[in-house]
């Protein structure tokens, strides 16, 4: 032990000491530490538009389209409106910014949004269209507005009313021979009425859930309208048809719009080629006769049961059930004879 | 994401409310819930216009609406009958592109509406299983096989539905056979091996899914049907014995005195009431009697074919590309098979023959898997050159000595099975390994001795056959055994039983007085049979008192001063063992009667053929024969003990590597860590006071101290200020001082001595 010299005690005692740290010093590196830093002559920044020039009106309407999926109730409403603008102050002959085939798919959904606002404003945006162009959209908003129709919510099924009575305005041989738009929405009206389809009528009519009963007539009324609608567009000749039957005026050709190629657009929908096997409610009835005879077959008793039940109690129900009556008469009149 | 609602829109739509109303009053409610219906109608053909859209359109959402209309189902069971088929048929169709959270509510609806018997089970797994086949989502895959495991235990759960456990398994059978190349069939193996481990299933056709997944050409496949069979039925078992031992655990009498004291709730008067029924029905379970549950490889139909094939197929096969895991897992089934059921699968021993040497991966499963396949009915010329090369290439001077104490081993292993397939000279080399310097070797080598002087002495040279061979060899008692030999059928050890019977009786005459050795009359041993049928029940056997314990004689004992006349009497009382080692005739006749008991055929036991046997005499039997084993090894007590039912063990329980690494281990030395650790065991090592455990626990439970605990460490400079003098104090406190200085004089003391 005593041979060992300071010298050697130092070094040996050397490698055991530890570093002392202060507060406020930078650690001090281990002497086995790497360095991993590294330099870059290059910066890439993703995603910044370089473009000097304000974005076109197509890339705003495509940017707003993509906005109205947003969580907060005013940016959809604003994108709404910025759309409608756009479409209203365009010149007519003169394509969309965005065509309207991109338009609706994106806008319906918005028939059953939560917020007032929105929906008031989709449907101004709805009827700033062009008639034309909602024609081939009409099963799927049809779609969306019985959904409206059916909500938990009264708001929505009341202005789901209001889309519908639009688009019996805009297309309404479309909506009733579209499939599963006649019977399907039919049905859709008796449910909402409370006119039930089998016989069995009860003594108490039991209150509904959810709807408050001062609001209760008032609804019935707009419902009882909306249904009015419907059937004129669905039972009554309509004029397109009444005009086609007057072919004689080519005379020495009969029927010729049967053989020249129709302008619109899947014209063989009703053989159904590719989509699922649909049941009767699914069918299309592009028929008036046809519709009749299911509407006779489906819906008519019923409607005029409850209809006398109306017309009984009077008020502002009573004549809006009146008018129904009377369309009910006109349309089914040459089926009975 | 679900957006915020108006105050107004949440009273509006709310399904939660109209769901309990429905559930109350369903006829009332009849109109609203068509509503809904129709509601749902539309907002499903709006999903079918586009099933990836995410389902949040505006308030309502399709997947509460589904759950609405589940959850009332059963309420209007004549109207919507669609409704299950439309959720069968968009899962089915749609399961890839729907958004996961309406998928997985989708399939909990449809088992919802399966626990309302709304549908059945069948629809339901018909449903469920081709999705979990084909989805390549791992959650719902995840989901989907919980559920339908679920689904197949509830309905077992009364009582064993055939009818679905035959459909599903057929469903299974069909998956497997249809499509050879695919992982598809593992699913097939994970359901059965399931529901095997929870005993749902038990019977064949579950074994034959299996034994067709064991011949899926998919590597995966093959191993898992494999696995099953090499470890299902352990896995059964061990599942069964952790049910059992939860059982433990509720103290009714603990729960009603609790109920007693606490306050009286209706909550807790139902939890009682939940945990005496679960008590009872634990009862019940307990005295049921035990399933008889057949081990896999039992039901298997034609075991000869499955093992030819599984070995032709994966292993022989030169164009089967299996890696060696699953090679080895095929061979330990094979050989396990081969062993158990005593088949004959020739080439197995030539391809084995390759694979024997040192250098080989994992050899020692190898020598394992040769030892499981050795029986007594293979030829030993097949197993000679197999031992040869084992010798050769294992056991020498110059090899490591773990491998030459593996190598022993196996030799021995494979010997115990089919001793015939030893010859002189090579057993003779092999034995001079016992003054090996190595203790695994040594141990190995004394194995293998001790294993021939019982099976084969004459193999042997005369110096090593030992006292009780060399006895018997000389008696000419040892039969020599020939191959394909079999023993006559019999109970083993009843001549033991027998002769304990005769004392028995002896013992019952000599206690009422009558001559002991007088002949056995009609009379006496019917009385004897009925006191035998008293106690045909195990557990009702009182009359011996050395139940359970084995007696054991010491060497001394056995020598008798015999001066009473009596001569034969005594010669009867020596121990059973004794005589069923030097003699292997009946123990009724006597040893000098028949000089050559070779060429007599042994005379059936009278036991056999008079009377059946009471699972009283079967314990009694058993007992005998273990202290028959036991005694027989005793005057060279420090021989290593060798099971005395070697060729028993064998067809139970598999043989590993481990068995065959077991004796290289037996030299090795420790280190201290290890030592350390090994005297330790699992005990606690830190000591520490009731208190502190106490402590420790409240803190586990997330519990704080006390106030008076808290006062109690407080800081003693923090408290100084607050200390008041007695005469500052509030007529409060002065009161609450009092009042303690009453009670605790009624106490007697701070800490109190009572309560």
């Amino acid at each position: 032990m005593g041979g060992a010299s300071a010298r050697k005690k130092k070094e040996k005692k050397k490698d055991f000491q530890k570093p002392k740290l202060k507060v406020g010093k930078a650690k001090p590196k281990a002497a086995n530490s790497t360095d991993t830093s590294f330099k870059a002559k290059a910066i890439a920044l993703k995603q910044q538009s370089l473009s000097a020039n304000a974005p076109t009106v197509e890339a705003q309407c495509a940017h707003h389209l993509g906005l109205l999926n947003h969580k907060s109730d005013t940016q959809r409403r604003d994108s709404l409106a910025y759309l409608t603008t756009v479409i209203s102050t365009h010149p007519p002959n003169v394509p969309l910014p965005q065509p309207s085939s991109v338009i609706i798919p994106t806008v319906q959904r918005l028939i059953l949004d939560g917020s007032n606002a929105v929906r008031q404003q989709l449907l101004k945006l709805l009827q700033s269209l062009p008639k034309d162009d909602v024609v081939g959209h009409t099963d799927q908003l049809l779609l969306h507005t019985r959904a409206g129709m059916t909500h938990l919510s009264t708001d929505i099924r009341l202005f789901a009313l209001d889309v519908l009575e639009w688009l019996l305005s805009v297309a309404g041989d479309d909506i009733v021979s579209c499939a599963g738009g006649w019977v399907k929405t039919l049905k859709c009206f008796l449910s909402l009425l409370g006119w039930k389809n089998d016989a069995s009528s009860k003594w108490s009519s039991t209150k509904s859930f959810g709807k408050s009963s001062t609001a209760d007539s008032k609804v019935q009324v707009k419902q009882m309208n909306a249904l009015t609608a419907f059937l004129r567009a669905g039972l009554l000749p309509s004029q397109s048809t009444a005009g086609a039957r007057g072919g004689a005026d080519h005379f020495p050709l009969w029927q010729t719009e049967h053989h020249i190629l129709s302008e619109r657009s899947n014209i063989y929908a009703h053989l159904n080629l590719f989509g699922a096997a649909r049941d009767e409610e699914a069918e299309m009835y592009e028929d008036r006769e046809d519709r009749q005879r299911v509407f006779h077959d489906r819906a008519e008793a019923s409607i005029v049961a409850g209809l006398e039940h109306v017309v009984k109690g009077g008020g502002e129900p009573g004549r809006a059930a009146a008018q129904l009556r009377r369309i009910l008469k006109e349309g089914m009149l040459d089926y009975r004879t | 994401m679900k957006r915020k609602l108006g105050a107004l829109e949440k009273v509006d739509a709310d399904l939660t409310n109209l769901q309990y109303k429905v559930r109350r009053d369903p006829s009332s409610y009849y109109d609203d819930h068509q509503q809904q219906y129709v509601q749902y109608e539309t907002q499903r053909d709006l999903l079918l216009q586009n099933p990836s859209t995410g389902d949040d359109t505006g308030i309502v959402r399709l997947g509460d609406l589904i759950d609405f209309l589940a959850h009332t189902a059963d309420c209007f069971p004549k109207s919507n009958t669609q409704f299950p088929n439309d959720l069968i048929q968009i899962l089915s169709q749609h399961h890839d592109e729907l958004q996961p959270d309406l998928r997985d509510k989708i399939v909990a609806d449809l088992v919802l509406l399966r626990n309302k018997d709304i549908i059945d089970s069948t629809v339901l797994l018909n449903t469920l299983f081709p999705i979990l086949v084909s989805t390549s989502s791992k959650t719902l895959r995840a989901l989907l096989f919980q559920k339908i495991i679920s689904d197949l235990r509830s309905s077992n759960a009364k009582a064993t539905n055939h009818r679905l456990n035959r459909t599903i398994q057929t469903v299974l059978f069909n998956l497997l056979t249809s499509d050879r190349e695919t992982t598809k069939g593992l699913w097939a193996v994970k359901i059965t091996r399931e529901l095997w481990k929870r005993q749902i299933w038990t019977d064949a056709k579950a074994v034959d899914i299996m034994k067709e997944a064991c011949l899926s050409d998919n590597e995966k496949v093959m191993s898992g049907g494999t696995r099953f069979f090499l470890g299902g039925d352990k896995e059964r078992e061990e599942a069964a014995e952790e049910d059992s031992d939860s059982d433990e655990g509720i103290d009714m009498n603990k729960l009603r005195h609790q109920a007693g004291i606490n306050k009286k709730t209706k909550k807790k008067g139902r939890e009682l009431k939940k945990a005496a029924a679960t008590v009872k029905r634990k009862e019940r379970k307990k005295s049921a009697p035990h399933p008889l549950n057949f081990s896999a490889l039992h039901l298997l139909h034609d075991p000869q074919g499955f093992a030819e094939t599984l070995f032709t197929k994966h292993v022989q096969n030169s164009k089967s590309k299996i890696s060696l895991e699953s090679k080895l897992l095929v061979l330990q089934l094979v050989s396990r098979l081969i062993g158990l059921h005593r088949l004959t699968v020739i080439s197995l021993y030539s391809y084995l023959l390759k694979h024997l040497t040192p250098r080989q991966n994992s050899v020692t499963t190898f020598l394992a898997i040769l030892a499981q396949a050795t029986h007594s009915l293979v030829p030993p010329d097949v197993l000679e050159p197999l031992i040869q090369k084992i010798a050769n290439e294992f056991v020498s001077e110059a090899s490591a000595s773990e491998v030459a104490a593996a190598g022993l081993n196996a030799i021995r292993e494979v010997c115990a099975r089919q001793p015939l397939a030893m010859n002189d000279t090579l057993l003779q080399d092999l034995v001079m390994y016992r003054k090996s310097k190595d203790k695994g070797v040594q141990m190995a080598a004394r194995g293998l001795l001790s294993l021939y002087r019982e099976v084969g002495a004459e193999l042997l040279k005369k110096r090593d056959r030992g006292k009780d061979a060399s006895i018997a060899l000389r008696a000419g008692d040892l039969s020599d055994r020939r191959y394909g030999l079999e023993a006559t059928g019999e109970i083993e050890g009843i001549d033991l039983l027998e002769q304990w019977k005769e004392e028995e009786r002896r013992k019952k005459r000599e206690a009422a007085g009558l001559p002991a050795d007088a002949g056995t009359d009609e009379e006496v041993e019917e009385e004897d049979e009925a006191a035998d049928w008293k106690n045909w029940d195990v557990e009702s056997d009182d009359s011996d008192s050395s139940t359970g314990w084995i007696n054991v004689e010491s060497d001394g004992e056995d020598i008798i001063l015999s001066d009473s006349d009596d001569e034969k009497d005594d010669k009867d009382k020596k121990p059973a063992a004794k005589k069923a080692k030097l003699s292997s005739e009946a123990p009724s006749s006597t040893h000098e009667s028949t000089p050559n008991p070779a060429t007599e055929p042994k005379p059936l036991s009278k036991l056999l053929t008079t009377t059946i046997l009471t699972p009283a005499d079967l314990k009694r039997l058993r007992e005998l024969q273990t202290t028959s084993a036991i005694s027989s090894h005793l005057p060279s007590s420090r021989r290593g003990a060798t099971n005395p039912s070697l060729a028993a063990r064998h067809t139970d329980d598999p043989i590993t590597a481990s068995t065959i690494e077991a004796a290289a281990l037996l030299g090795k030395k420790s280190t201290k860590e290890e030592k350390i650790a090994m005297a330790k065991g699992d005990r606690d090592t830190k000591h520490s006071s009731t208190t502190a455990i106490r402590k420790a626990k409240k803190e586990a439970e997330g519990k704080s101290t006390t106030n008076k605990e808290k006062a109690r460490k407080k800081n003693f400079l923090m408290t100084l200020g607050k200390a008041k003098g007695k005469s500052k104090r509030s007529l409060g406190d002065v009161r609450k001082a009092l009042r303690g200085h009453v009670e605790r004089g009624k106490r007697g003391g701070r800490r109190g001595n009572i309560g």
